[in-house]
């Protein structure tokens, strides 16, 4: 089980950084580029080329394969050999993708260049010599890897000890508890929950649901001093099911009676990610409807498209209604409702109909044509439509407290839900 | 670090050797806090970086590391990392150095010191190592602790005999016990990367140590869990309560966040179930396992697409894990392509009558998506579904001809390829359609379809009308056809001339095509059958008609299936390249070991009864080469098919390459049991009698049956089908 290293390439397909590749020859990295980009010009679109890409490599090292994900502009290579589990290269360059922003906020080639010796030396600390991820830990790692000097000082001026200063603190991993810190302290301690759902879904023409889920994380951001000890407790845990968590959390306490008890880490997190269930064979409602036809002629075709909301209070916002139109897609002209808009982008063929807020009950219609060079086109026979409700959560997941203890303070706790669709809507 | 973030992109400017260096000796006077030489170095390193060769200024750069800063050993390390590997001649100049820093108060800097040894295989260095390691060790900081174990098995790697003798895998063995779970992850790592060499000690866990392990588990970092959750196939148990006590203690790390150690936690389960007796504990781990292989789905599609291949081989040997899930699977028309084709295949494994109309109606509607590869494949599968489920093959078949309606050619070509093997499943049911099947012949431009056509013209003559006319057009063009068209044109020429002997068409017809066959054909098959077809009608037309149109065996779905002993032992690789690929790691891929299930009391009968040992090659010590490379072949006979990249991974399973002369006996144990799931064991344990195939023509099967939607080519020893 082991990495053979990393590669991250710019949007050119040219590596901006890479890890040493100690044990293999020096074309080693290079083939896996070549292959990589040979593969993405070859699919029909990139995003379908094979994410585990097997390189049949005719050099001296023998066949290995590289796993690739992109992440805004920038394409992130994971080299691997041997019985390694692809899963673990991926979650590898996930994780090491979120220690980036968490180092330099944004992630771009830029960034990247401009602190390449940061960005070394957590590669140097993050996988280890015989590719084995390490210290991925953010909290432990800063004691090792300082964070670009900006941050720092600000961050010594915030009066966060242990950071500012590399000689303050020589002996890592002394804290018992691997993911937080000895020694945290904040002037105003507090927490905060936020919900975030997201419910994906594929209707039928009929508006009959084919298949319907709803996915949480409990997204946690923990400004609490000293080593708090949590317990986190829910009204209405019941229909959570698939439930994964933070390594903080005591697994057996939750199995035992759906609380959540844990040390939290210092700063951001995922506390949790869910899918809800609710009782007996309901599906999770689309909270709004969609009317369409789609007629192809030759050389193009027409559509209309009449979207209402089904929801009584609570408003959709950003909701963006798009439609593939197939190979060889020109041109669309539409016309829509009031204060909606649309835009055709020809070099992906999709057609955008955005709507900043569907009120309550509200309708909205977009009706309109497209021409193609195709004399059959083949528009995709699903519309997608994606929208926010702020303020809601499908699965109404309520918090009912939160035990402090180990620490004296009270600290400030807040919690907000949000909630997010996905849904395709065929027609 | 000193310098400003948004400066140090100056630093990427190629700079000249000599310039470096004249910068680095003129930074030595008046640098009181390092700064000049720190900035020269950063330029260095960029250098590196950009794919520059800075070794030359190798004596120069080396002679700051006496400076005692951090941030510059780091860079100098680094350098040396990237160049002493080169520089045989002139790392004696750095030993001392080292030796310094493996003592230093800083124990950064005592790991960064053996870190970077560790990476320089050079003799010198690596006997310098030795001495330091064996107290690093035993170091008083973990982070030491730590880095130390890893280096023990960079050591192994450039000198394994040495690392014996010096005694370091008892060291790392001890360190097992260590009290600090992070060391204890990084021995387990390096102790595994021993085991898999091929010429490492055998690194093997007993019950004690497996349950300390486990113990360190909980405050492991993730990493950390992986490392010791996998050393588990490294546990053989003894006893059934063994293997079911430890799958109770970690079934618990199904629920970690982390999607490789999910799918490792279910690798180490699928391992022991093999060593259970408790049937409920296993039915309770197989329902455990589903939500956790649900939630990897909802991932990014790189995650979800190794996450499906691992479940259709997870579902092929424990069935009732998301027996009742299919809806999981139903496609996004935006996923991406290689994630469609994986989901189409679950779909089709987990139909079963209750959710075949399900199944069925959401097939029809990718027939008419945007994607032809996919396109192809769900109509195909439709096919499939027909000849799986009998309660369904009607609906399917309706649903074939409505797509044959729209006459789009590749849908219609797909649709006549799987109807001639549901004709084959289903004799004397559906062959009313077959005027509507020659209404399309025209549109059949492909051999494959255009092949399946004319085995149906020749197989059905009798029932269609004007088949010798259709026949006579069809080999208008023998000779351009490709040699697989022309071997069904041959086989279908002779049937018509047994079905219609008094018709002078059929009989100018067949003379006409063996002639062909026999006399201007250059391939060697198509010769030789036609030879021996003209010899059976030369000495027994009646016969040859007995012969030629005898009952083929049924079409089944069993074989479908892989082989139970090659299931069992690609399932040891859950998560890793050869459940990806379908394929043995070790035969396509470099330093990877072949694993296997071990014998044991514990194990159940009939995985005992498919065991394929692993060959473990005894390569002399003497011989062995250190260093780093790919390893010998271990058999010359398994030849490493790579898997051909394009379009989605490879590899039907073809269990011949895998598990080399194993009979296809195993497709039988229970094919009806679990598709048709009858019930109270969801997966393949009863124990079927795996006596010989009784069917003569099992092979047969296997040449139609193991086609998968990802392959779309039908074996090539097809022939024997077609023959007759």
């Amino acid at each position: 089980m082991a990495i053979d290293g990393l590669v991250i390439l710019d949007s050119t397909g040219r590596p901006i950084v890479q890890s040493g590749f100690r044990s293999t020859s020096p074309a080693y990295p290079l083939l896996h580029i070549e292959a990589l980009n040979d593969a993405l010009s070859k699919a029909p679109r990139p995003a379908d080329a094979d994410p585990v890409l097997y390189v049949p490599n005719t050099g001296i090292d023998g066949p290995s394969a590289c796993c690739h994900v992109k992440r805004g502009e920038l394409r992130f290579l994971g080299l691997m050999s041997g019985d390694t589990d692809p899963l673990y290269v991926f979650a590898f360059l996930e994780t090491f993708i979120s220690i980036l922003r968490d180092y330099f906020g944004q992630l771009s080639a830029e960034t990247l260049k401009e602190n390449f010796d940061v960005v070394y030396q957590l590669l140097e600390e993050t996988l280890d010599a015989g590719g084995h991820p390490s210290t991925t830990s953010i909290n432990a790692l800063k004691d090792i890897v300082l964070p670009p000097s900006l941050l720092s000082k600000v961050l010594s001026v915030a009066g966060v000890s242990g950071l500012a200063s590399p000689g303050t603190n020589s002996h890592p991993f002394a804290s018992p508890i691997p993911w937080r810190k000895v020694g945290v302290r904040y002037n105003s301690n507090e927490i905060f929950f936020d919900v975030a759902e997201e419910l994906k879904a594929v209707v039928n023409k009929n508006g009959g649901i084919i298949v319907s889920s709803v996915w949480g994380k409990v997204h946690t951001n923990c400004r609490l001093s000293g080593t708090p000890d949590l317990l986190l407790s829910f009204s209405n845990a019941q229909p959570l099911t698939d439930c994964s968590f933070h390594p903080c959390v005591r697994l057996q306490r939750w199995s035992r009676d759906k609380n959540l008890s844990f040390v939290p880490p210092d700063g951001r997190f995922i506390l949790m990610e869910y899918k809800y269930t609710p009782g007996g064979v309901h599906h999770v409602a689309v909270p709004f409807a969609l009317k369409a036809s789609v007629d192809c002629e030759v050389n193009g075709g027409s559509f209309d498209v009449a979207l209402t909301s089904r929801l009584t209070t609570k408003v959709l916002e950003n909701m963006n209604v798009e439609l593939y139109l197939g190979e060889g897609a020109t041109s669309a002209s539409c016309v829509v409702s009031n204060n909606t808009s649309w835009n055709f982008d020809p070099r992906t063929r999709i057609l955008h109909w955005n709507i900043k807020a569907v009120s309550p009950s509200s309708s909205f219609s977009l009706k309109g044509t497209f021409s193609s060079t195709a004399e059959q086109p083949r528009p995709s026979h699903a519309f997608r439509a994606r929208f926010e409700i702020p303020q809601h959560s499908f699965s109404s997941l309520k918090v009912d407290q939160l035990k402090i203890t180990g620490e004296m303070y009270k600290p400030y706790k807040g919690v907000r839900g949000r909630s997010t669709g996905d849904v395709e809507w065929r027609w | 670090m000193a310098a400003q973030g948004g400066q140090d992109a100056k630093f990427f400017q190629r700079g000249k050797i000599q310039e470096f260096r004249a910068e680095l000796q003129a930074a030595e006077a008046k640098d009181k806090k390092f700064t000049k030489r720190k900035t020269v170095l950063k330029k260095i390193v960029a250098n590196i970086t950009m794919g520059n060769d800075m070794s030359p200024l190798f004596t120069d750069v080396v002679q700051c590391l006496g400076i005692p800063l951090l941030e510059i050993k780091k860079m100098v390390y680094l350098f040396l990392v990237y160049y002493g590997r080169s520089k045989a001649e002139q790392i004696h100049l750095v030993i001392p150095s080292f030796l310094q820093d493996c003592n230093d108060r800083n124990p950064l800097i005592r790991a960064l010191a053996i870190r970077t040894m560790s990476y320089i295989p050079i003799p010198v260095v690596t006997e310098a190592l030795t001495e330091q390691l064996r107290h690093c060790l035993k170091d008083r900081d973990p982070y030491v602790r730590k880095t130390a174990a890893i280096c023990v098995a960079k050591l192994y790697t450039a000198d394994p005999r040495k690392a014996e003798k010096g005694g370091f895998v008892e060291m790392l063995r001890d360190l097992l016990l260590d009290s600090n779970a992070t060391v204890v992850s990084n021995a387990v790592a390096a102790l595994s990367e021993i085991g898999d060499r091929q010429d490492g000690v055998i690194f093997k866990l007993n019950l004690t140590v497996a349950n300390k392990l486990l113990a360190a588990l909980g405050e492991s970092s993730e990493w950390g869990q992986i490392y010791i959750l996998d050393s588990l196939l490294r546990y053989v148990p003894e006893r059934h309560t063994d293997a079911e006590l430890m799958a109770e203690r970690i079934i618990i790390h199904l629920q970690h966040a982390n999607s490789a150690v999910v799918l490792t936690t279910i690798k180490i389960l699928l391992y022991l179930m093999n060593y259970m007796e408790n049937r409920k504990l296993m039915d309770y781990i197989c329902k455990k396992m589903g939500p956790p292989l649900v939630t990897l789905l909802s991932s990014g599609p790189e995650v979800q697409y190794v996450a499906l291949r691992n479940i259709l081989l997870i579902i092929q040997r424990r069935p009732s894990v998301l027996k009742n899930d299919v809806k999981v699977f139903f496609c996004k028309y935006n996923d991406p392509i290689y994630v469609k084709l994986a989901k189409l295949e679950i779909m089709y494994r987990l139909a079963r009558e209750e959710n075949a109309r399900e199944v069925l109606a959401e097939l029809q509607e990718y027939a008419s998506e945007v994607d032809i590869d996919f396109v192809r494949k769900a109509v195909r599968s439709i096919g499939r579904l027909a000849i799986k489920v009998q309660p369904a093959a009607d609906a399917c078949i309706q649903a074939l001809l409505d797509l044959i309606e729209t006459k789009v050619t590749y849908v219609v070509q797909e649709a006549v390829i799987v109807i001639k093997d549901v004709f084959r499943r289903y004799p004397g049911k559906y062959e009313g359609i077959i005027p509507t099947l020659c209404e399309n012949l025209d549109a059949l431009d492909e051999p494959e379809s255009k092949a399946a056509m004319i085995w149906i013209v020749g197989q059905f003559a009798n029932r269609i009308d004007n088949a010798d006319e259709l026949m006579d057009d069809l080999t208008y063009t023998f000779m351009e056809e490709p040699v697989e068209v022309q071997l069904a044109l041959l086989t279908a020429a002779v049937k018509l001339f047994i079905y219609k002997a008094q018709s002078d068409t059929s009989k100018a017809l067949v003379h006409k095509v063996l002639k062909w066959a026999t006399e201007e054909v250059d391939n060697p098959d198509l010769r030789d059958r036609g030879f021996m077809y003209w010899r059976l009608l030369a000495i027994n037309p009646t016969v040859a008609g007995e012969i030629v149109l005898a009952e083929k065996p049924a079409i089944t779905t069993d074989s479908d299936r892989m082989d139970r002993g090659a299931l069992d032992q690609l399932l040891l690789h859950t998560g890793t390249l050869g459940s990806i690929y379908h394929k043995n790691p070790e035969t396509f891929i470099r330093n990877a070991a072949g694993k296997a299930l071990t014998d044991s009391p514990a194990l159940n009968p009939l995985s005992r009864q498919v065991l394929v040992p692993l060959s473990r090659p005894n390569i002399p010590p003497a011989i062995h080469v250190p260093g780093p490379g790919p390893p010998p072949p271990r058999e010359a006979s398994v030849s490493p098919v790579p898997p051909t990249a394009k379009p989605a991974p490879p590899a039907p399973p073809q269990t011949g390459d895998l598990i080399g002369a194993s009979s296809s006996a195993d497709t039988l144990d229970g094919e009806g049991e679990n598709e048709h799931e009858s019930g109270e064991h969801g997966d393949e344990d009863s124990l079927a009698s795996p006596s010989g195939s009784a069917d003569p023509y099992a092979n047969l099967d296997n040449a139609f049956g193991s086609y998968l939607a990802d392959e779309p080519k039908p074996q090539a020893d097809d022939h024997l089908t077609r023959l007759f």
